[in-house]
């Protein structure tokens, strides 16, 4: 199928938002290697930073489908071209804060990739579905962590959910609830569902967890500011992050 | 916040039988699926199970390493 102009910019802009979430996601998780509350989660996180980070490859790739260069898109951005999803412009602070990811920011990223992978897009109809698959592993542990920490006798625990969730939330409505030119043009052209179901989907996904904290996800004001080139609020992750995600420190070693 | 043993049991083809590969300490029955699938990821298994550990019943003796760390699942 080819796609005007209009979807074309709207699809490239989805799929960086996508690849540089799943991409930034897996740094998020990479910092809890060491750390985490036992080995076996710190096993798990690091199994997840290798998810992600092969998922966000897997949807690089998608950039030739519309003649870019995925290596100028994983290599060559400054820091404010990335367009991966406000919650990872910074380290998660603290476990809670890292299971709040886990169900909000990996959750919405999820409801995006379904609707995505029953689209139009051919790569993505043919490539999402094994990502999905893996994400299952991700929602179970991000689910049973929510609950566990919601009903903890610590109130310092359910304290930073409380907070991380009210934090995650705002803007993770806005990205998926976004219903700009970009947005309408994907709906248009059978890319990507309505905002409203993707949303809808996403309030079924995570409303009972949120509730475990005291938070009704129909009165969450969602984030009002926009950046419509990169589909997602101001701001941008932090230096050491976009370092990272494409890899400047050692690139001279990079040997073809 | 209490954790409990799972023993991990896996195969790597259809038929073959259930082989005892190792153990994770999981705070419920979710988590011991996703830490023992992470944690034992390096064969390409065909079948993996959990069990919790106190739900071995030791037969024939009482010093076997399943006798060890049956603290009651939730």
């Amino acid at each position: 199928m080819t796609f005007d102009q209009t979807t074309q910019r709207a699809l490239r802009r989805l799929i960086l938002s996508l690849a540089d979430s799943k991409r930034l996601m897996g740094i998020r998780y990479s910092d809890w290697l060491l750390g985490a509350p036992s080995i076996e989660t710190g096993i798990a996180a690091s199994s997840m930073c290798q998810d992600e980070w092969g998922h966000a490859r897997l949807l690089y790739s998608m950039l030739k489908d519309l003649g870019d260069d995925p290596g100028a898109a994983e290599h060559e951005r400054p820091d404010d071209a990335y367009h991966s999803v406000d919650p990872l412009d910074a380290p998660f602070p603290d476990w809670a804060a890292v299971v709040a990811g886990m169900v909000l920011v990996d959750g919405a990223l999820y409801v995006a990739l379904d609707g995505f992978s029953r689209g139009t897009f051919e790569p993505a109809t043919t490539r999402v579905p094994k990502m999905l698959a893996e994400e299952e592993f991700h929602e179970s542990l991000a689910t049973a962590w929510y609950r566990r920490l919601a009903t903890s006798a610590s109130d310092e625990a359910k304290g930073l959910l409380d907070a991380a969730t009210r934090a995650m939330l705002p803007p993770m409505l806005a990205w998926l609830g976004a219903e700009d030119e970009g947005a309408m043009a994907l709906v248009a052209a059978g890319v990507m569902p309505p905002a409203a179901d993707l949303v809808a989907s996403y309030k079924a996904r995570v409303g009972p967890l949120v509730a475990g904290v005291g938070v009704d996800v129909d009165s969450v004001t969602v984030a009002a500011e926009w950046d419509a080139v990169r589909g997602r609020g101001p701001g941008h992750p932090d230096s050491d992050a976009c370092e990272r995600a494409r890899g400047d420190r050692n690139r001279m070693l990079f040997v073809e | 916040m209490r954790e409990f043993v799972y023993d991990v049991f896996a195969r790597k083809e259809r038929g073959e039988p259930l082989a005892h590969i190792g153990y994770v300490d999981a705070l419920d029955d979710e988590t011991a699926r996703v830490y023992a699938w992470k944690t034992y990821d390096e064969q390409n298994w065909f079948e993996m199970c959990v069990v919790p550990r106190s739900a071995i019943i030791p037969v024939n003796r009482d010093d076997g390493p399943f006798a060890k760390g049956r603290g009651g699942a939730s």
